[in-house]
């Protein structure tokens, strides 16, 4: 897997020609180690890969299994009846097409066939929109990710009152996320993954001041992105602290409402679903812009304090026990700073 | 002395008045948001705080300019009667209305002073509130805006006005809020530092001196950071062997520590087995 943001630098900077991937950022563990003398625990092998999600297209939909097409190739999984289904709702596995995008949580139940395995969760054609409005036409909106491709949201009426009671002010300026199901051209929006922040977008609330260091670990809401550019399987987080002198994308104005140390891309964060108690170091492997525009709790497990301290791909989040449906799970996140 | 007093509440309640629409102002510009916490506004309907807020402010310049004016050049006309009558019910008002603010929305500012107003109302900003309406009493009969008539007059008069002053600082937590932005910096981590200063830091550095010469070229290969922390690699020899120098400068300004590793360049990545999540 490739990872394509590489840095830029202000400064006088060669790149040699593997930069910006894996193992280079790996080696930026040893060359830490070799001034800090500490243990690189993280980072010096190969990338982590996620156990328990599988991401790929439906090829097959049969009563007790399923066939998904991935980057590995042609994967099996059986159901169960427990196996739940997502498509715009809890459906049954039924509903499942052919052709349809899926991630898949899975579990082997049978240790002396590790090559059985069972589909615990499965999401079908599940996407999220999380941005600034930039156009409205009605129930359409056209949504800037901002580092992403602009996306065209649609609301239907099923899910308008739904939609609307949860951001009341659905015009240019203001603030989306949404997650739906993904069609051609858009996003058919089907629940609101938060409340709308009164403020204008781009004008975000002063951040608190911090005294001493920043208090390690910082509380918050993780939540997750789709791919986009990057690779489906990807392991990593989008941080809302990136440093701004190697920032790729237009300074949004502030830096978000939870104070988190500036750290580069490639840097390995450790991050803690405090709902399901699984953790991870991941590595940051973008820039996570729209997370520090939105100062909301997550209430998953009692309530978070405010504001998005990662913004996890699919297969971190799922593969930490996130529910995709759900929009986010209350996180905590170390940094090895100071 | 309470001649004095009754002379200078004309331009303390101005500059209260105006400076409490101008920090307003600032905070509704600057924060742009629909439901800006603004004092007593905060307890309207989302859609109708800004005008309220906006709304209030034109009042409060009014009031204050329309203070001067009247106090300078009409301070027996019936307009100056008018304002300083409003003046009186405005600050009345006001402390009502925090009264209300508090028992309704106990987490909301008063917004008096705009951002720096975000302290929960307290009973301090209500007194205050209180004894800017009573100073408001004497303006019903106070004279004609005048300097003073003579010298012991001038310091009786400057004693009155640095005595409220001192007493309205007392009553604001705004005061508190500006004194600790003004103290406040930020700890390294969060604070933005140019790459062109950390590379004057690192030359600057003795480290630097002592290891420029196994230096191939004073061209960073990578730079990246972590907290309070900056790391810059160059290519180097060492005893014939290839390698890469790394320094680690902290962010806190010239004759920060500066630390150093060397690597050597053929060392690679200990592949032992993938690694579940």
């Amino acid at each position: 897997m490739a990872w394509r943001w590489l840095q830029s630098h202000t400064g006088k900077v060669r790149h040699i020609g593997d930069s910006g991937t894996p193992d280079w950022y790996a080696r930026r563990a040893l060359l830490r180690a070799a001034v800090f003398g500490q243990d690189h625990e993280v980072w010096t092998r190969q990338p982590a890969f996620a156990s328990s999600v599988t991401i790929g297209v439906l090829s097959a939909v049969r009563e007790d299994s399923i066939v998904l097409d991935t980057d590995r190739g042609t994967e099996f999984f059986a159901l169960s009846p427990t196996t739940e289904t997502w498509l715009g709702a809890r459906t049954s596995p039924s509903a499942l097409r052919p052709g349809d995008p899926a991630i898949i949580r899975h579990r082997t139940p049978y240790t002396d066939l590790p090559e059985r395995r069972l589909a615990e969760r499965i999401w079908a054609r599940i996407g999220r929109v999380a941005g600034t409005i930039v156009e409205a036409y009605g129930s359409e909106f056209l949504v800037d990710a901002h580092g992403r491709e602009r996306q065209y949201v649609v609301v239907p009426p099923a899910a308008s009152r739904q939609i609307q009671v949860r951001f009341p002010r659905l015009a240019p300026g203001y603030l989306i996320d949404v997650i739906g199901t993904r069609q051609r051209d858009h996003l058919l929006a089907v629940t609101p993954a938060t409340a709308q922040p009164p403020y204008h977008a781009g004008h975000l609330p002063a951040p608190p001041m911090v005294n001493g260091h920043v208090a390690m670990p910082v509380s918050g809401s993780a939540v997750w992105h789709e791919p986009d550019a990057e690779p489906p399987g990807l392991l990593g987080l989008g941080y809302p602290a990136i440093d701004p002198e190697e920032s790729g994308t237009q300074p949004v104005s502030g830096t978000g409402c939870v104070r988190l140390p500036y750290l580069s891309l490639g840097t390995a964060v450790r991050i803690r679903n405090e709902c399901s108690g699984r953790a991870a170091m991941l590595p940051v492997t973008s820039e996570g812009v729209t997370a520090r525009q939105f100062c909301d709790r997550c209430v998953k497990c009692g309530t978070s304090p405010k504001g998005r301290v990662a913004d996890l791909t699919i297969a971190a989040f799922v593969e930490l026990g996130g529910s995709l449906e759900d929009g986010c799970f209350n996180a905590t996140l170390t940094t090895r700073t100071g | 002395m309470l001649a004095a007093a009754r002379d200078v509440q004309v331009p303390l309640l101005a500059a209260v008045l105006i400076t409490g629409c101008a920090a307003k102002t600032s905070y509704l510009i600057g924060a742009r948001t629909a439901g800006a916490r603004t004092g007593p506004t905060a307890s309207f309907p989302l859609g109708s705080r800004r005008p309220a807020a906006a709304a209030l402010c034109a009042i409060e310049f009014a009031l204050g300019a329309g203070l001067l004016v009247t106090a300078t050049y009409a301070w027996a006309s019936p307009a100056a009667l008018v304002v300083r009558v409003a003046v009186m019910l405005l600050f009345g008002t006001g402390a009502a209305a925090l009264w209300v603010l508090r028992a309704r929305r106990p987490d909301a500012g008063c917004g008096c002073f705009g951002e720096f107003s975000s302290t929960p109302v307290g009973w301090r900003v209500i007194l205050r509130a209180v004894l800017l309406s009573v100073a408001a009493l004497p303006l019903i009969d106070a004279p004609q805006l005048h300097m003073p008539a003579s010298t012991a007059q001038a310091w009786l008069t400057l004693g009155v006005i640095v005595g409220e002053i001192a007493v309205i600082m007392a009553l604001s937590p705004e005061i508190t809020q500006l004194m600790l932005r003004l103290s406040h910096a930020d700890p390294c981590e969060v604070r933005e530092v140019p790459i062109a200063r950390t590379q004057s830091a690192l030359y600057a550095s003795a480290t630097w001196r002592r290891y420029r010469r196994f230096l191939v070229t004073t061209d960073a290969a990578d730079i990246w950071r972590e907290g309070c922390w900056r790391f810059l690699v160059y290519p180097g020899v060492l005893s014939s062997r290839s390698v890469q120098v790394v320094f680690a400068v902290h962010l806190t300004g010239r004759g920060a520590p500066v630390r150093v590793g060397v690597l050597d360049s053929g060392i690679s990545l200990a592949r032992g087995p993938a690694t579940a999540l």
